[in-house]
């Protein structure tokens, strides 16, 4: 565990209250996916309400990147059914279009558009997704700058970034599209101890504007922080689903207790 | 075995060494004895060619004459520069008529005029420009290019290019002055009497109508005398056939290059077949085949000329192999930039238009580029099918009578020539890389 995130001191007393309403946003259900013969969600059930806040962890390889990347179908499921906002989520392209404008996603790398710079990387969703005119895009960029701190590097490119401001443009960037969810996949595991703070930092603001989150992270403290519900994988199922301090503190599964014995 | 640094250590400038021309001269000149003995010995190699060149092609060169028989006289070591000076027109012209070669330039320089506001950073709507000169510039182009009697649909896309030339260079005064588009500058000085932009574009739209048609009943008036496309030859005929392969081969090698990495069977199918089947088979072999065979698949009657022949097989040669060039440039996109653009909810023609292709150009510049260039040189091979293009027209100098055997000196004008236009190009495309990329830290 990297322990010099200051969290660590007082991060129980500091936990959120839930914003999780009784509304069902995403509901999965049955879902089977193969990597060609290799079973990687096995009848996975799970779900999220509007404002809930979701941690998944497990080892690598256990699937927790794909269940979330299943959710705005950048990977495809082939049993079961998954339901976002109402949307059934099936081959229907405009479906998976619509269900993408409303699911944000965060990811380990990044993935910002280096032939950019800041500020365009954060008004094309809007411009060309949304059909926003150009001036609000553009106003809308500029606060979401803000709110994740970095307004001066607006006319910088990707590149001249460090990677904490990178990932902290990268939220921007999907928030301003205004979605409904946001999906961070290991948002922090590419970065350096220093720069994990910042955007940890970002995300826990986020999560006090009652956004419904699910967070694929190994950042515990933070988890404890935020969590609503924690999510253990291993090899494709959940093995174990319990709010944090019962998680944490009073693991059940061996599984979960090995795990946890090696990370914290 | 504590340690703490007290003072700041203040950066020094680097020793001459790395500065100086001597310092330079040292280290990557004369580092050894042997290295020392390899640079003299290269610079007295460098010493004999150019001497040879610099007697036989300059200092002895003969500039005047009537004919080859006379520069021998004058001077038999020498370059008889006189021959190919005497065919200077040929050269850049072809057979073109003579009283008619002010409408080949009068062509060429509206298009590099047309062009320029491309690169003047202050004036607005660029894209506009580019789409007026791919669809309107080809049709003004032939009309001064072939004169003789048009359709009316040629003399309606010959007005449009009028207008649209003028609206450009108007677009590019304003801009470069003002740093407005024309359209916010005419609505800025009639003031508030137009407020919506909707009447604003009824007002634009109305002004291009009225120089629509002033420009019609002008153009109406010209009288250009056929040239038929086989007097057309020398450079000109070169940059119009390898003009036109250049303009195509990009488009046509993206659209192919999209449609192999296709998912959609057929697409994929006929697009790896139709860039294998071209790039499998040498551009000469293509020629032969569009000016014997092609014909055969025309319905009765449908005469295409040999020169529209040469252009559509150029085109889709080069098309094919573009296409593999604009392949790997895909290739080098990591499978994240298109996963964040589906994220922020881009489609296929979202994520390819405005995050992939930039990107994967911007990469490939190099080799674009270097297809441009095989491209130019490429097009000599029509004159091995009987096109006078500027190598047909360097080795006729040899078959005049009055220059008879003159080989050498043309040869080298032509290669001097091609130098040149290569040389740009690359040159501009190092330019390009540097200005485009955004690696670069500040």
């Amino acid at each position: 565990m990297k322990s010099n995130t200051p969290m660590d001191n007082n991060a129980a007393e500091e936990k959120l209250v839930s914003a999780a309403s009784s509304e069902v946003i995403i509901n999965i259900e049955k879902v089977n996916k193969w990597y060609d013969d290799f079973h990687v969600l096995k009848d996975i059930d799970l779900v999220v309400k509007k404002g809930e806040r979701i941690v998944v962890c497990g080892p690598s390889g256990s699937g927790k990147s794909t269940l979330i990347r299943c959710i705005n179908n950048l990977e495809e499921h082939q049993e079961g059914s998954i339901v976002v906002d109402g949307i059934t989520l099936n081959k229907n392209l405009k479906n998976i279009d619509h269900i993408r404008t409303e699911v944000g996603m965060v990811f380990q790398n990044f993935n910002l558009f280096p032939h950019l710079s800041i500020l365009d990387n954060l008004m094309l969703g809007p411009i060309w997704v949304r059909k926003m005119p150009k001036a609000e895009a553009r106003a809308t960029a500029l606060e979401y700058l803000e709110r994740v701190k970095i307004p001066e590097q607006a006319d910088k490119f990707p590149g001249q970034l460090s990677g904490g401001q990178q990932q902290r443009v990268a939220i921007a960037r999907s928030l301003c599209m205004n979605p409904k969810i946001m999906l961070f996949d290991e948002p922090t595991s590419a970065l350096d101890p220093e720069m994990i703070k910042e955007v940890l930092d970002v995300m826990v603001e986020l999560a006090e504007t009652g956004m419904t989150m699910i967070v694929v992270t190994h950042e515990m403290n933070f988890a404890k922080t935020i969590a609503d519900r924690v999510i253990f994988m291993d090899e494709g199922d959940i093995v174990e689903e319990n709010e944090p301090l019962q998680f944490f503190n009073n693991p059940q599964h061996d599984r979960t207790k090995l795990f946890l014995s090696q990370i914290l | 075995m504590a340690f703490v640094k007290k003072e700041i250590t203040h950066a020094r400038p680097a020793p001459l060494s790395e500065r100086s021309v001597i310092g330079w001269m040292h280290k990557h000149l004369f580092s050894s004895f042997y290295n020392s003995i390899l640079t003299i010995v290269t610079l007295y190699i460098i010493y004999i060619t150019t001497k040879g060149l610099w007697v036989w092609g300059i200092a002895d060169a003969v500039w005047i004459a009537e004919s080859r028989r006379e520069c021998f006289d004058i001077s038999i070591d020498g370059a008889c520069w006189a021959g190919v000076i005497a065919w200077m027109d040929n050269i850049f012209y072809g057979r073109y008529p003579k009283d008619e070669l002010w409408r080949v330039n009068v062509g060429i320089l509206l298009l590099i005029v047309w062009m320029l506001p491309l690169w003047l950073p202050r004036v607005k709507g660029k894209i506009f420009i580019a789409i007026t000169l791919i669809s309107f510039y080809p049709f003004l182009a032939n009309y001064i290019f072939l004169g003789g009697e048009s359709s009316f649909f040629s003399q309606f896309m010959v007005s449009a290019a009028i207008v649209s030339f003028v609206v450009i260079m108007l677009n590019a005064i304003i801009g470069v002055i003002q740093g407005q588009s024309i359209s916010t500058f005419i609505a800025t000085r009639l003031g508030s009497s137009l407020k919506s932009e909707k009447s604003q574009r009824n007002l634009n739209l109305a002004l291009l109508i009225i120089t629509f048609i002033i420009a019609f009943l002008w153009q109406q008036s010209w009288v250009l005398g056929e040239v038929p496309w086989t007097k057309w030859g020398g450079l000109f005929l070169t940059l119009v056939i390898s003009g036109i392969g250049i303009a195509t081969a990009l488009p046509g090698g993206i659209i192919l290059a999209l449609g192999r990495r296709s998912k959609l069977p057929v697409i994929k199918v006929l697009s790896t077949t139709f860039i294998e089947v071209f790039r499998s088979v040498p551009l000469i072999t293509v020629l032969f085949m569009a000016t014997t065979m092609f014909p055969l698949f025309l319905p009765e009657g449908f005469v295409l000329n040999k020169l529209a022949q040469v252009i559509i097989a150029v085109c889709l040669f080069n098309a094919a192999y573009m296409a593999e060039t604009v392949r790997g440039g895909l290739q080098t996109i990591p499978k994240g930039q298109y996963e964040g653009a589906h994220t922020i909810g881009l489609g296929y023609w979202g994520t390819m238009g405005l995050i992939v292709m930039p990107q994967a150009l911007k990469n490939m510049i190099p080799n674009i580029v270097g297809n441009f260039i095989s491209i130019l040189k490429g097009t000599t091979l029509v004159s091995i099918i009987g096109l006078f293009d500027i190598l047909g027209m360097l080795s006729s100098v040899s078959r005049d009578l009055s220059w008879i055997g003159l080989h050498k000196e043309p040869l080298l004008f032509g290669a001097m020539i091609f130098f040149i236009l290569c040389a740009l190009m690359s040159k501009y495309s190092r330019h390009l890389e540097a200005k485009l990329s955004t690696n670069r830290k500040t």
